[in-house]
């Protein structure tokens, strides 16, 4: 069971280094919505090991709520803000893709050599599923710094927050229910409020490159 | 079994089997489209025809263009018997010659592909020829670390004792330095043997192709032996897939010439399953612009490289 909880963590890491190399808005949305599906795949096979072991549902309850938050309702937000703005494409990055991604392959492996030096976490070794959790926070914040345009930030966003998630999720075998809903209705506040502020830059300023955004307009 | 046998196999495998795998890939994609297209066997038709007809050489051109087509050929033998189609029989003491020849072989016909290219002096050949080096110089050292990862694993640089071991680790699909290495495999396939997203190979348009602009200037005999040699060089790709990160072998019990026969027929199931789902893939993919190709190659790069640091995630235990 260990081993599909490492290939899911794998392929979680993957789809945000797919996402890296991507440059189209639909894109990043559909590769959003696959590594949420992916989370909650194992989400949900661990909350069914946590009913049959300790007859605990809150797992499930969480693995639906992501369903129901991640896979369906804010990519569909995020459509709608997309279908606001004029840009279908992004086309400035601080460095070029190529560069981009092997940047995120140094980032991971700089988390390989700074989660082997903490204790708590790896039990005499390297614990593949919190390296490639953390890799995914590091990468979500990395694709924020990369991207000049206000969606590519809010996927970044969100990206980081799937990391947090399965970092938790991961390392604690489901974090208590209240703590994992707190996080989800900040991070559904923080999508609502940037979606609309999207919008709204784009009204004031007709772009949303954030590079413009430091003179003050009435 | 001896070094005779496992030529003769070797070679009249990958020999017979490799245009039907265009075929099918046609096939597939005519299919797709709702067309009937040709018929599966129809690139074998082509050769025959191409090997009868009458060639013409350019006056301008030098020894280099004369000798490709031989050189693209008999390369793609060579590295055809690097990579057995089955270690059922494979020789007892190994095959000489490990993945980094392969590696070379391949360079070596690419090489004089590209050389020929530029021969003639016509504008296709020279830049069919620039892009192929851009593509293939990319696409390298994915292949390089991806063979080294599973070198790695099994401890060996021989390509038939790294499928011997996978046999024995039971290779799970689902262990992610596997399905790792099979999508950078899988990536490789598409980028080296002229697939969609990077090339259209049904294209004539002088805009986009690569593999077909450096072939412009043959005919006849020569057009054949490139023809052939590219075909056998996509199907050492896919056997060298299959075979890795897909092993059968294990899974037959019995002994003799029987066992053989059936190893090869599943060899031959796994290819044809492969080029189908190579066919869906160029299906629903684009091609992409030629500047986009470095993106690709940087995320091909990124599966082997992966799959390296995995396998030292996991403490360097692949079972």
């Amino acid at each position: 069971m260990s081993s599909l909880f490492d290939t899911l963590s794998v392929m979680i890491l993957l789809s945000s280094f797919v996402l890296m190399a991507n440059k189209r808005i639909k894109s990043y949305i559909k590769t959003f919505r696959i590594q949420s599906m992916l989370i909650a795949l194992a989400a949900g096979i661990l909350g069914i090991q946590s009913v049959m072991e300790e007859g605990r549902i809150d797992v499930l309850v969480i693995c639906f709520i992501i369903v129901v938050l991640k896979v369906i309702y804010i990519p569909k937000l995020m459509n709608k803000t997309y279908s606001s703005v004029e840009y279908k494409v992004e086309k400035d990055f601080i460095w070029n893709i190529p560069a981009l991604v092997l940047a995120c392959c140094a980032l991971v492996v700089f988390t390989y050599f700074s989660i082997s030096t903490i204790d708590g976490i790896n039990e005499g070794f390297n614990n593949i599923q919190i390296v490639n959790s953390v890799s995914v926070i590091l990468i979500g914040l990395f694709f924020m710094i990369s991207r000049k345009k206000a969606i590519g930030q809010i996927i970044g966003f969100l990206v980081l927050e799937n990391g947090i998630f399965i970092t938790a999720m991961f390392s604690t075998n489901g974090m208590p229910f209240i703590v994992d809903m707190g996080i989800f209705i900040d991070m559904l506040t923080a999508v609502m409020i940037m979606g609309v502020m999207v919008f709204q830059i784009s009204d004031k300023f007709d772009t949303i490159n954030i590079d413009k955004l430091n003179k003050l307009k009435g | 079994m001896s070094y005779i046998v496992y030529i003769i196999i070797q070679i009249l495998t990958m020999v017979l089997i490799a245009p039907l795998v265009n075929g099918i890939i046609i096939k597939v994609k005519a299919f797709s489209q709702k067309r009937t297209g040709p018929p599966i066997l129809q690139m074998y038709f082509d050769l025959y025809k191409l090997i009868r007809k009458s060639t013409v050489v350019s006056d301008v051109s030098s020894w280099v263009y004369k000798a490709a087509p031989y050189e693209v050929f008999s390369t793609a033998l060579a590295a055809a018997l690097l990579v057995p189609v089955s270690t059922m029989i494979t020789p007892p003491d190994s095959i000489p010659g490990d993945f980094i020849i392969l590696v070379s072989i391949f360079a070596l016909g690419r090489f004089f592909m590209m050389a020929a290219g530029l021969d003639t002096g016509s504008t296709f050949g020279g830049m069919g020829s620039s892009r192929e080096a851009m593509i293939s110089s990319l696409a390298e050292p994915s292949i390089l670390v991806c063979l080294f990862t599973a070198g790695l694993i099994s401890g060996s640089t021989s390509l038939d004792r790294m499928m011997v071991f996978m046999q024995g680790a039971g290779t799970p699909l689902i262990h992610p330095v596997a399905i790792l290495l099979l999508l950078a495999l899988l990536s490789i396939i598409m980028m080296e043997t002229a697939r969609i997203p990077v090339d259209d190979p049904s294209t004539h348009l002088e805009l986009t192709m690569i593999h077909e602009a450096m072939l412009l200037e043959y005919s006849g005999r020569h057009l054949a032996l490139m023809e052939y040699g590219a075909a056998i060089k996509q199907l050492v790709f896919m056997t060298l897939l299959l075979n890795l990160l897909i092993p059968h072998d294990q899974f037959i019990a019995m002994a003799g010439v029987g066992a053989v026969l059936l190893s090869l027929l599943i060899y031959l199931l796994k290819v044809i399953l492969l080029a189908v789902l190579i066919a869906l893939i160029e299906i629903n993919t684009v091609k992409f612009r030629l500047f986009s190709i470095p993106n690709l190659a940087a995320l091909s790069f990124i599966l082997s490289f992966l799959a390296f640091l995995q396998y030292f995630l996991l403490g360097g235990s692949y079972v």
